[in-house]
């Protein structure tokens, strides 16, 4: 615990914590490689420069820094009609239709993003809330729609968490692909009810969880020892019933507005009061909306009644953890973030507000366990392969446009923002593959067919040649991490060794990954300097030593 | 922390060594035999897949599925693939599974679901009735079908599948694990002890980057002693082993994935993912001998069964891949000379209600109509058809979700036996069994 002042807010609330200048953290307390960990949890891979960054100012500093710094984003992906024919009138280039109706944009342009842009943490925050708060390609198909749904977690990624959940409820990308877009007032007379599937997933994946949950994130159990559910089926069609009457915002140059606007997704959904149920509507804790509300008004108090639910401090920050830091956090780490989220901390003298994410994030990255983990044994992660990408070129020095980054993240599992369902690429709670008490939630896609694969991506990205640029893609540059100066390193295996260790492993690595490296440095004869660095550097990626973060 | 998961775990281990099946018992029998399970993600509506067709049942199916392009679902009777001394038909996208009715060979399992003890009606509305954990949860009903093991609360069991404690019960693992997977990782393959193993449906299982001859490159040698690292970390430590049992499995499993396979062309112009991953399975039956194995468990799976909007036109898609992609399967079994060693049967989150939801679709519901088919399978249609009525005497909500009538435990059980399980270990792997009268549903003559 090196930095003992800043675990204390945890216990008293009027403890100001992140009030401490950059000055009262010697930047010289962070070695270097504290830096690279701790830019392996915040930013999609440390480089030399960030490194240096870091450590010049500290993480206070850091973090203000990335607050401060304007989002990058999406280009290039602006409406079209989402009839193909009509944007891609026959006689268009043959990339018309990638570019315009896929996800290619936007999935190439995440990377570049990642791997170039300097809003490295509100990249990563974004990335993480795509992986709660799911609105999948595998239905939004249009560019353009991801680029908008995405922008919502890039806008408030230090914003509120209500501004999220309320933008995401009322987004048309979410609309469409939980169904609350067109979503009617029951129909007797059919015999249709409202549709519970927005209602459900809210509850179940984007706030509060199946179980009522303690402060540390453990689940609240009744007098028999059984977990207390946090909502039943009526409350899921109470949320129903409350989020009926919302319909996409006209097209450009339309000429009717109506219930049942046809799908568009430059602007939040809007309501027809005459579609939206006018009953009374149960929600969560015993609270029941009058009747009679407009949808408005309904949308308003459900989000509020969700957002103010114990459950969502401990459900989002155990998973936001997960994402930045460690699958298993301890229990009182949980506690902090939760209590972080609940506004229990003062920032600039004043306590924060519930939901704020800058709260959220500075309590995830700066606990004492995220830098000196309380049970080694048990901390950290699997990297998920697109962070294991994005860290690969960074940290090696690579460039990359994003193109090939793309296409080896969805061959490892994990095509960027389309995910199979609703239910991300893994659970967060998914079993550690020989240990299920213990959360491994990357392992949901790591297996022996991903493992193969991913020799084959590392074979290519240490092949020294890159990747060709895409010459179908305007301003390409490819893919490459440059190995001359490995090369050069590699005239003293032992130099070479230890700055794989120094990059790759925040100098961490074992006596005996270290020692095998030193062999596999050795196997080409000292003639062939670019055969030495490219063994030790596969041998060095493919290990589960880097495979996991910790 | 602890979490849903952990619960449940922790709630076994309390348990005591009791909970884990026998070991060393060996299956029976020592020919060949093969199960499939072809896993429908998302819930898919049976209401739709198998239709009563006598006169009042399918006058009440139409009545409360409404009229379709009118913002209901009822399909005409007229379309239906009849299945003959049935009572039902199928979904016309499934006309190519009637005529393995028509052979004899396809069991139709109406309403069977998640049932940790049989429940009448009244049983189930009354107060402290043991009632499946968190029904209508897409996860949780994946787990209850692919555990085998219905629970309710946290009165359950390790997190394994049924698949995987059956692999349990071998006296050893095998170089290639008994439960093999051509869709991705779950819980239906993984044992208390024995995990298995996920290879994609690509042409080769070999890892790359140390020659053609990786044995006799030195690197490679590295790498292999390097994942016989102890590990003390947790993560680690599971990496490593993933890592060790591909590597383990590699040589044997790649010569029968880079085959072509003898049956691909059965498969020739059923281009699907269902298809092409059950073409990898018949690879791998063909290849068994080199496999060293006798018994398999094989993981096929579709996404896209939550159809809460859109449905008729969605679930037709879905349909018009796995009929097709299903009669592929069974001719090439017979082709290969295994119809009867090789069992393939459907499972599913969980039905969707029989009322329609806004936006022509259907929410999430409990229980469900599954298939079972194989050379060796008895066709016909087992338990019995729930009245497609809203508010009816099988319908637990009001909007059409069936109270099932056969436990996932049974069906499940049904399908071990016949693979070789003993009454005695079906006892342990399917702890639940215990509370139904009826231990074997019968599919098998």
């Amino acid at each position: 615990m090196r930095h003992a002042r800043l675990c204390l807010w945890a216990a008293a609330a009027s403890l100001a914590w992140p009030a401490l200048a950059a000055s009262d953290l010697p930047p010289t307390t962070m070695t270097e490689s504290q830096a690279r960990r701790f830019l392996s949890q915040a930013s999609f891979g440390p480089t030399d420069a960030s490194v240096a960054e870091l450590r010049a100012g500290g993480r206070q500093a850091w973090l203000a820094s990335q607050f401060a710094l304007p989002s990058s984003d999406f280009s290039g992906v602006p409406y079209v009609d989402p009839d193909s024919s009509k944007g891609c009138p026959t006689g268009s280039p043959a990339t018309c239709k990638r570019d315009n109706y896929t996800l290619f944009p936007v999935q190439v342009q995440f990377f570049a993003n990642a791997i170039n842009q300097p809003d490295q943490l509100r990249q990563r925050t974004a990335l993480a809330l795509s992986e709660i708060l799911v609105a999948s390609g595998n239905v939004i198909k249009l560019p353009n729609a991801m680029a908008q749904y995405q922008r919502i977690f890039l806008r408030n990624a230090f914003g509120n968490f209500r501004d999220v959940l309320k933008e995401v409820t009322l987004s048309p990308a979410m609309g469409r692909f939980l169904n609350m877009a067109n979503n009617d007032k029951p129909n007797p007379a059919k015999g249709i009810q409202p549709n519970e599937n927005y209602g459900r997933e809210v509850l179940q994946l984007f706030s509060i969880g199946l179980f009522r949950l303690n402060l540390d994130g453990s689940v609240q159990l009744d007098a028999k020892g059984q977990p207390i559910p946090s909502y039943d089926q009526d409350t899921v069609e109470g949320f129903a019933h409350a989020f009926t009457g919302w319909t996409y915002a006209p097209r450009p140059g339309a000429t009717k507005n109506k219930f049942g606007n046809p799908s568009y997704y430059d602007a939040p959904m809007i309501a027809f009061d005459e579609h939206h149920d006018k009953g009374t509507k149960k929600l969560l804790n015993g609270t029941v909306l009058p009747g009679g509300q407009t949808a408005q008004a309904d949308l308003e108090a459900a989000i509020d009644n969700i957002f103010n639910h114990p459950n969502v401090g401990p459900f989002i920050g155990r998973q936001l953890i997960q994402q930045f830091v460690t699958a298993n956090p301890s229990p009182a780490y949980v506690h902090r973030v939760a209590t972080a989220f609940d506004g229990g901390v003062i920032i600039d003298g004043q306590r924060s507000k519930r939901g704020d994410m800058k709260a959220v994030l500075t309590a995830i990255l700066t606990d004492p366990e995220a830098s000196s983990p309380q049970t080694p044994a048990t901390f950290g992660k699997l990297r998920e392969p697109i962070l294991q990408l994005t860290h690969l070129i960074r940290s090696l020095g690579g460039i990359s446009d994003g193109v090939w980054l793309r296409s080896q993240a969805s061959a490892l599992g994990e095509p960027v923002y389309s995910p199979p369902t609703v239910f991300n690429f893994f659970p967060p709670d998914y079993d550690l593959p020989d240990n299920p008490t213990l959360d491994g939630p990357a392992f949901g896609i790591f297996n022996a067919s991903a493992a193969f694969t991913l020799s084959g991506v590392l074979q290519t990205a240490l092949n020294g040649k890159g990747v060709a640029p895409d010459t179908t893609v305007t301003g390409a540059v490819g893919t490459k991490i440059d190995l001359t100066r490995w090369q050069t390193l590699a005239a003293t295996p032992t130099s070479l060794v230890a700055e794989i260790n120094r990059v790759l492993f925040a100098g961490r690595a074992s006596t005996a990954l270290q020692a095998a490296l030193l062999k596999a440095a050795q196997i080409a004869p000292a003639t062939k300097p670019l055969d030495r660095a490219r063994a030790a550097l596969f041998l060095a990626t493919m290990s589960p030593e880097y495979l996991v973060e910790n | 922390m602890l979490n849903r998961r952990h619960l449940l775990s922790h709630a076994a281990a309390l348990a005591g060594a009791s909970a884990l099946p026998s070991l060393g018992a060996p299956l029976v029998g020592s020919d060949y035999r093969a199960l499939v399970c072809v896993f429908l993600y998302g819930g898919n509506d049976g209401n739709n897949m198998v239709i009563p067709t006598d006169a009042a049942g399918y006058a009440a199916y139409a009545k409360a599925r409404g009229t379709a392009g009118a913002g209901g679902l009822a399909l005409q009777q007229s379309s239906l693939a009849p299945l003959n001394g049935g009572g039902v038909g199928l979904h016309p996208a499934l006309t190519p599974l009637a005529d393995i009715w028509n052979q004899g060979h396809l069991a139709v399992q109406a309403n069977v679901g998640p049932l940790v003890r049989p429940l009448t009606m009244a049983q189930f509305n009354a107060a402290g009735a043991q009632i499946p954990s968190n029904l209508f949860s897409h996860e949780d009903q994946q787990d209850q079908w692919q555990r085998g093991q219905s629970f309710s609360g946290n009165a359950a069991t390790p997190m394994t599948g049924w698949g995987g404690r059956v692999a349990d019960l071998q006296t050893t693992g095998g170089v290639v694990p008994m439960a093999l997977s051509v869709s991705g990782n779950n819980i239906f393959m993984n044992g208390a002890l024995r995990q298995g193993l996920t290879v994609g449906s690509g042409g080769s299982f070999a890892v790359r980057g140390f020659g053609n001859n990786p044995s006799a490159n030195p690197l490679y040698q590295l790498y292999q002693s390097l994942l016989q690292q102890p590990y003390a970390n947790a993560e680690e430590h599971a990496a490593a082993s993933v890592l060790n049992q591909a590597i383990k499995a590699s040589n044997a499993l790649n010569t029968a994935l880079s085959s072509g396979g003898s049956v691909a062309g059965l498969f020739n112009g059923h281009g699907s993912s269902i298809a092409q991953q059950l073409l990898t399975v018949a690879k791998m039956i063909e290849g068994r001998a080199g496999l060293g194995v006798t018994r398999q468990l094989f993981f096929v799976s579709m996404g896209g069964f939550d159809t809460h909007n859109d449905q008729l036109n969605q679930q037709n898609q879905l349909f018009s891949d796995l009929g097709p992609a299903l009669k592929a399967f069974y001719d090439a079994m017979q082709q290969l000379g295994v119809a009867n060693a090789v069992t393939t049967f459907t499972a599913s989150d969980f039905a969707r209600t029989l009322q329609p939801a806004s936006g022509g679709g259907t929410d999430h519901a409990w229980g469900n109509h599954h298939f079972v088919l194989g050379g060796a399978v008895k066709g016909g249609l087992y338990g019995r058809m729930p009245e497609t009525v809203l508010g009816g005497p099988d319908d637990m909500s009001g909007e059409g979700r069936w109270l099932p009538t056969t436990s996932v435990d049974q069906m499940s059980a049904t399908l071990a036996a016949w693979f070789g399980v003993s009454a005695v270990d079906l006892g342990t792997v399917f702890p639940h069994l215990a509370n139904f009268s009826v231990k074997n549903l019968g599919y098998f003559g």
